[in-house]
């Protein structure tokens, strides 16, 4: 894989690649390399799951936890104060 | 209290008039979802906690402008991310240093191509991850990788990959160039997936 970009290349340019910036001919040669290399198609299949990941594990719980149900009842008492 | 009969509309005039039990029982429903968002921000601080009541006043000032155009939690939701933007912007970030962490997943031999292939496991996002996921054991190995992060790597990945705003618009609200942005993006990508590759082929908690 001389002509090819290093698998560290190739890495170091997925979210460019991802996105769409780079030039064709960078393109291309991490196209092919994605191609031959079992890794870093890994290590390409893992970011591309990266967003779903985050999403899906991030996602609001079912219940607000206590700080935030503090906060709400700071501002009702901030409010009930106001409209004195 | 408010009756339970109240609609979400009725909470909102009520609530605009002043009546703090109907602005609590408005809000309430959507509470979570509304500190998820801001945490997810600004991560597990203080800040969070203030930025969120920062919000929440925000919302009840708003609410006679509240048209109906959209759903009151959607509605609410933007109040809050703008809280929490506007929170980050103000704080001081001592320890926002551009860390050299790695852009890329290695070990790597002299000429960058990858050691130890046969032996490397790798890394089944499709199958593992999913399960995981699926029973909610990843939310704390994020968070904490997310904590990991410089705050310039972490809200981009967050606006990005998570709140899904375009490249163009994470790039005009950081006044940065869409190439720093994807580089900053490139960097908490790989940090992450270190993290959760660990996690899933190592079990760690």
């Amino acid at each position: 894989m001389t002509l090819l970009p290093s698998c560290h290349d190739v890495q170091t340019h997925l979210t460019e690649y991802l996105e769409g910036a780079l030039p064709f001919h960078r393109r291309l040669g991490i196209g092919v390399h994605l191609l031959l290399c079992r890794v870093c198609s890994g290590v390409l299949r893992g970011l591309q799951a990266l967003p779903w990941v985050a999403k899906a594990s991030l996602k609001a719980p079912e219940t607000a936890p206590e700080e935030a149900r503090r906060a709400l009842a700071d501002v009702q008492a901030l409010l009930r104060k106001g409209s004195r | 209290m408010t009756e339970a009969s109240l609609t979400e509309t009725d909470l909102i005039q009520r609530a605009a008039q002043g009546d703090s039990d109907a602005f609590g029982d408005l809000v309430r429903p959507h509470l979570a979802l509304f500190h998820n968002g801001i945490q997810r921000i600004l991560g597990n601080s203080a800040d969070a906690q203030d930025a969120l009541q920062d919000a929440l006043l925000s919302i009840h000032k708003d609410l006679p402008r509240f048209e109906g155009r959209s759903r009151f939690s959607s509605w609410g939701y933007k109040i809050c991310m703008n809280s929490a933007l506007m929170f980050r912007r103000s704080r001081v970030r001592i320890q926002d240093m551009e860390r050299p962490e790695p852009l890329a997943l290695g070990p790597f031999d002299a000429a960058g191509h990858h050691t130890e292939t046969d032996r490397r496991p790798e890394w089944q996002v499709e199958a593992q991850a999913h399960d995981l996921v699926e029973r909610g054991e990843l939310r704390d190995c994020l968070m904490r990788a997310l904590d990991e992060l410089p705050d310039s790597q972490r809200i981009v990945f967050v606006l990005k990959d998570v709140e899904d705003w375009e490249m163009e618009d994470v790039a005009r609200h950081l006044q940065l160039a869409p190439g720093a942005v994807r580089q900053r993006l490139h960097r908490a990508r790989a940090l992450l997936q270190t993290r959760l590759r660990d996690h899933v082929l190592g079990g760690r908690p």
